[in-house]
Formats: structure tokens, sequence, C-alpha cells
């Protein structure tokens, strides 16, 4: 058991020692995540519990027909990624995101938002 | 090789390992994160570990003793694909009486294989082969046996995401399960002069993920803790189906309503354990867990397959 003991702590030793960082969650997103806003929002940010890495990190915002309402490249700062939307008529939009947190582990996820309903 | 030794050689060859291959996820498949369950296991290799999980129970007993388990798990990828745990479990059973068995069970070894992730559909397929090695544990005090169980398990998840948007409410929702066929190495076990029988082991989950809901479907604004809780309920059954000459063919089990808190690192699980029936046990036990996710603690050593890992840069993903 000691073995066991010492075995443990050098894990936690060593992890607490390391600069770790975890999958990437969204945390929130503007607009939020099944929201009806009332105006169409000029840009998409969401947030992210961790770093991302630019290059390996994306978004997409579509209307109901599968047509692109987004204006291309997102701008990624740390772990908050933004893109900026084409003016929006009242719709429902899907976003759809892929990102590489800085220790190269992916995550992926969709929503939708709605505007003016 | 004593069973500390073979910890303590895993644990170590976990310290000593590094490398500079390209992480894979823990359970992740697509959108749909799996959390470890207690009682059964999800369906991904992974690199992680359970320790400690333990449980508080009633035996079927007449009048029942108390049941303390604790063990420890910890799994390991050799490829992108194929990983290994070794398990141990330590218990210790305390009669009406006062009098008290205590000592190892065998020890545990599961090899698995990832048979399928389809991201797109949240489906994920596992085959395993669980060993428990027959004079690792107490056999003196009937904690552990003289004879080894094998057993083919097929694992699986399948998240809902893919439910139309008039379900959105249900996407959250995912199932696991398990199912397997134990065969012990003897026959007819002459220590308690009985047949060992052959079992169809299988056991499922059925999950509602708050993160889930938060990041897929609607952003409630709840308490963060909230949205770090999968609600579950587990239920894990073992059924003889050969060689148990002269007893009777019951299926013994339990059904588990806990929760699971996952956070970036770790996740806390605690769940009620209901037996099926009399011969399940007695009253309502408990079953908790700390498991950490070995592959975010140390995205660059321990948490890398020990070989085939990607060592190329991601690939960028397009739509």
């Amino acid at each position: 058991m000691r073995i066991l003991t010492f075995a443990i702590s050098a894990l936690f030793t060593v992890w607490l020692g390391t600069v770790a960082s975890a999958h990437a969650f969204l945390d929130h997103a503007e607009p939020r995540v099944g929201s009806a806003v009332p105006t169409a929002p000029r840009e998409l940010s969401l947030s992210f519990t961790q770093k991302l890495e630019p290059a390996f990190s994306s978004v997409e915002v579509s209307d109901a027909n599968g047509t692109r309402v987004d204006l291309g490249r997102p701008s990624i700062n740390t772990s908050v990624m933004r893109i900026g939307l084409k003016p929006l008529s009242p719709g429902t939009y899907r976003v759809r995101w892929h990102v590489l947190s800085v220790d190269t582990h992916t995550t992926e996820g969709s929503f939708t938002f709605q505007v003016g309903q | 090789m004593s069973r500390y030794m073979l910890l303590s050689f895993a644990l170590a060859s976990l310290i000593a390992l590094a490398s500079t291959t390209d992480a894979s996820a823990h359970c992740f498949v697509g959108a749909r994160f799996f959390p470890a369950t207690l009682a059964t296991d999800d369906p991904c290799v992974a690199d992680e570990m359970s320790l400690p999980t333990v449980s508080w129970s009633k035996t079927p007993d007449t009048p029942p003793a108390v049941e303390w388990d604790v063990s420890g798990e910890i799994s390991k990828r050799i490829t992108e694909n194929f990983g290994v745990s070794i398990g141990e479990t330590w218990t210790q059973i305390r009669q009406p009486d006062g009098s008290v068995t205590a000592g190892f069970q065998n020890l545990e070894t599961t090899f698995q294989y990832q048979l399928l992730k389809d991201r797109a559909h949240e489906f994920a397929l596992m085959a395993g082969l669980i060993v428990e090695w027959g004079n690792t544990g107490a056999t003196n005090s009937g904690l552990g046996t003289s004879y080894s169980l094998v057993t083919p398990t097929l694992y699986f998840g399948k998240g809902f995401g893919d439910l139309p948007d008039t379900l959105s409410w249900a996407r959250p929702f995912a199932v696991t399960g398990q199912i397997g066929y134990e065969i012990p190495t003897s026959s007819f076990d002459f220590t308690q002069n009985a047949f060992i029988p052959q079992q169809a082991v299988y056991g499922a989950s059925l999950q509602y993920s708050l993160p889930y809901l938060k990041s897929e479907v609607i952003d409630l604004q709840l308490p963060d803790f909230l949205n770090h809780l999968i609600p579950i309920v587990e239920a894990s059954f073992s059924t003889p189906v050969a060689n148990n000459l002269g007893n009777p063919y019951t299926t013994t089990g339990t059904v588990n309503p806990g929760v699971i808190w996952v956070g970036g690192y770790f996740q806390v699980g605690l769940e009620a354990v209901i037996p099926i029936n009399r011969d399940s046990g007695s009253g309502v036990g408990v079953l908790g867990q700390l498991h950490l996710y070995l592959d975010d603690m140390f995205p660059t050593t321990v948490g890398q397959p020990l070989f085939g890992g990607t060592s190329a840069a991601p690939r960028k993903m397009t739509f």
C-alpha cells in the first residue's frame, strides 16, 4: 500500500508541476445556445474553457437552407472565437464549431439560435 | 509477482512514459461526452484512472453482513484503439456477530479494442476481454478464487443528438451498455463443493447530460455546478446460464440511480445501489467514485497511447 500511495503521490506531483490543459468545452456563446434574439447580431462569439489553437479551430453559421451567413475567417483570442455575420433576416441559424485546444485535444459541437422570433 | 508489484510496475511505467504524439480524447464521440460510469464500463478505450471507487452494502445473508469494497483501476492505451486496464478490489465483510473477513479479490485485467466511433450519430462500439486471475486474491477467506474468470464483452454507447428539432429536449439523453459471457476456468469448486456456473453479465446506463444541454440545445443559464452534472441510472445484472447444476437460475443485480459531476480533469460519481431481489443484497447501498482523466492531466506524456499515435500535426477540420 505504501508503494501505491507513493506512486499516486508521484503522479499528482508530476501533474501539479505541469501546465496541463484539458478538452475545450463551450462555456458560453453570444447569442446564447438555443436563444431567440429580437435583432440580428453582427457577430457570433464562442467562449471555451481552454485556450485554442487558431490554425485548427473553426466555426461556421448557416441558415435554414444551409447557406453560410458568416463572414468567413474567425478571429481567435486565447479561448474566445469570434466570427462576423452577414445581415440576418428573421429565422433559425445553426452554428457548427470545431476546436483544438492547446494540448491537441479536439472537441466539436453545434447549436441553433433564432433571430426575430 | 505480487499484486503490489504488478500495480507498482503499471504506475511506474505510466510515470516514465513520454511521447510526442497527437492526443486523443477520453470518451468523446462527436459532440457527445460519455462519462466513466461506475457500475458498468463506458464504450471507449482511454487513459484514465478510477481511484478510489468505494461501495457500502449489505449482503443477502440472513441476518445481513455489512460489506465495504474499495477498488482502484488504471487504464492505458497501448495503441490509439487498443488499451489495457488493471484493477484491484479490497473487501471487508463484517458479520452481525462482529467477526470480520477482509482481503483482496482477484486481480482483474481488461483488454479492450475500439471497434467504432461514429461522430455524426454519437455511437461507439468496443470489444473487450475481462480476465479475473485465479489465486491472486484472498482465497483462504473466500474473497478470491483459485480459478480464473474470462469474460468476452461487447460495449456500446449511443447519444441522441441526432434527434429532430421537435425533440431537442431529448438530445442530451444517451445510453451505454455492455454484455458479456463469463466463463470460469474450472467447472467445480472443491472448497465450496459446488458447480461454478457460466454466466451472462450485462448492464446498461441511461444518462442525461446537462453539459450537453447547455452547449448543444439551450443555455438555461443554470448555476455552473448544475451545468457539470449528468444524472444517471445504471443497472448491472448477472444470470447463470450453464453448469449451474442443483442451483436456481436466478438473476442478480442492482439498479443504481445517481449523478456524475464532470470537470476538466476529473469526475466524481455517487450512486445509490438498489438490489433487484433478495438474492442481490439487503437494503440500499452506496457507490462513489473519483475518476481521473489522465489524457487531460498529462496530455503529452502518460495521456498518450504507447504506440501508433498520430505524430503529425492535427488535420484541420472542414465542415
